[in-house]
């Protein structure tokens, strides 16, 4: 598991993924720690094929009585099947997911862990002295889906989207972002259901200052490759299966 | 333990339970039956009508016994999926505790392999306490379905003094009889399902 600091301030967030040890069978994920003094929170922890070396790499860099907080976008398997775990490992722990899927994020096992339930229009989290806000993203992809805003830092995770199908070991930011097109189109045409949820998750994104668009899934966009790939996403029709 | 050999040695007791019941209820519809036959044989089928009450008693015995078990396996089933949840974890925490080797608070995790090594134990010592305890109980459900064999022998002598109704109650003794065995049979296979699973580790 490789680890990625993409800010350094009055915290951290670290992005950990292109695990040489996975399975090529099950999708790549891209899961990201944010660090203040005295608390962790993990967002999209991953799948539970992922928990030992994710679990391993985090160590490296924080103790697991600090890993306070866990954060689920929404309820897939890539996202959080590995909650069981987590809820062997952190009995203290809360997990931050949307209300919507509570009894179904449950099936992967939350006996000690709290469910802090999202509301539909969102909220904050707050570690220390650092508040992160949760930004509805309704529908992209999942019925009730999150991403998370960190307006300090300004990234934004999220989430599925911007997501892209990779070759395993690829670079962690876009570089040439008319190439990385041809790998998102698929995914975003097929995953996504609705124009209409595309277009309110637009509006409210465009409004946030945006250093760094981090998704679940490829390689994070930064600077100008953040509106290139809002104004792709908006011209795209989404919710197309052939 | 093996996980699957577990889940499946605890669905089929589920499936043996759920025929013992139906035999069961069988055994108390044919008690009713030979009671109204009884009845009818009056004087000559004076030796008959306690049997008839007594095989109606054991079949009742029976059912609540079965009732009581099916409970404890539902329950076992609980204790088999902790388990195998704890075994499954606790391998996962050695693989993290191997890969974490060199990390700067790889001594966090010491706590969490502790309880999870706990846990892991704890629920074994339940599964297998819980395993004991069904065996015990699947014990007892012999007892009345071995007395109905050797009522069932009884009858039939008594059926032979009733005159024009000795096919009739030869019939329920017949069927008595059977039942019993195949309780008896049933029985035997949960009992020696169970005992696999206690043993192996
Ligand atoms: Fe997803
Ligand atoms: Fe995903």
């Amino acid at each position: 598991m490789k680890m990625t600091k993409i800010y350094e301030g009055s915290h951290q967030w670290l992005m950990f993924g292109r695990d040489e040890n996975k399975p090529n069978d099950i999708i790549d994920t891209n899961q990201y720690l944010v660090r203040t003094a005295s608390r962790c929170l993990l967002i999209d922890p991953g799948g539970v094929e992922l928990f030992a070396p994710m679990l391993a790499a985090v160590l490296h860099y924080a103790p697991v009585e600090e890993i306070t907080d866990l954060f689920a976008s929404h309820q897939d398997p890539d996202i959080i099947s590995s909650l069981g775990l987590w809820d062997q490992a952190l009995p203290n722990a809360k997990l931050h997911a949307s209300g919507l899927w509570e009894g179904f994020i449950r099936h992967f096992g939350c006996e000690s862990i709290e469910y802090v339930p999202i509301q539909d229009n969102g909220g904050v989290i707050t570690l220390d002295n650092t508040e992160l806000q949760v930004i509805p993203a309704h529908y992209l992809h999942s019925s009730a889906n999150f991403n998370i805003y960190d307006p300090k830092a300004k990234i934004l995770m999220s989430g599925d989207i911007g997501a892209a199908l990779e070759e395993p070991g690829a670079p962690i930011f876009v570089d040439k972002f008319e190439d990385h097109v041809d790998k998102m189109r698929f995914f975003h045409q097929r995953w996504m259901p609705s124009n209409k949820a595309k277009r309110a998750w637009i509006d409210r994104v465009r409004d946030l200052d945006i250093d760094i668009l981090a998704p679940q899934h490829g390689r994070m966009f930064k600077g100008d490759d953040v509106n290139r790939f809002l104004d792709w996403f908006d011209a795209l029709q989404v919710g197309i299966a052939e | 333990m093996q996980g699957k050999s577990q889940f499946v040695a605890v669905a089929s007791i589920a499936a043996e339970l759920s025929d013992v019941m139906d035999v069961a209820k069988e055994i108390s519809l044919a008690a009713a039956n030979a009671k109204a036959i009884a009845f009818r044989a009056g004087e000559k089928a004076k030796g008959f009508q306690p049997i008839t009450d007594f095989i109606n008693e054991l079949a009742k015995e029976t059912i609540g016994l079965v009732d009581a078990i099916n409970e404890q396996a539902i329950q076992l089933y609980q204790l088999a999926v902790n388990e195998y949840k704890m075994t499954a974890a606790s391998n996962t925490f050695d693989q993290v505790n191997r890969l974490a080797m060199n990390a700067a608070y790889a001594s966090s995790l010491d706590s969490p392999l502790e309880r999870v090594g706990q846990n892991k134990l704890e629920c074994r010592k339940q599964f297998q306490n819980h395993v004991e305890h069904l065996l015990e109980q699947l014990g007892d459900v012999m007892h009345p379905a071995r007395a109905a064999r050797v009522i069932a022998a009884n009858s039939r002598i008594e059926a032979s003094q009733a005159g024009e109704y000795l096919q009739s109650l030869q019939a329920v003794a017949e069927s008595v009889d059977n039942a019993a065995s195949v309780i008896h049979g049933n029985v035997q296979r949960c009992r020696s399902a169970l005992s696999i699973i206690s043993f192996s580790d």
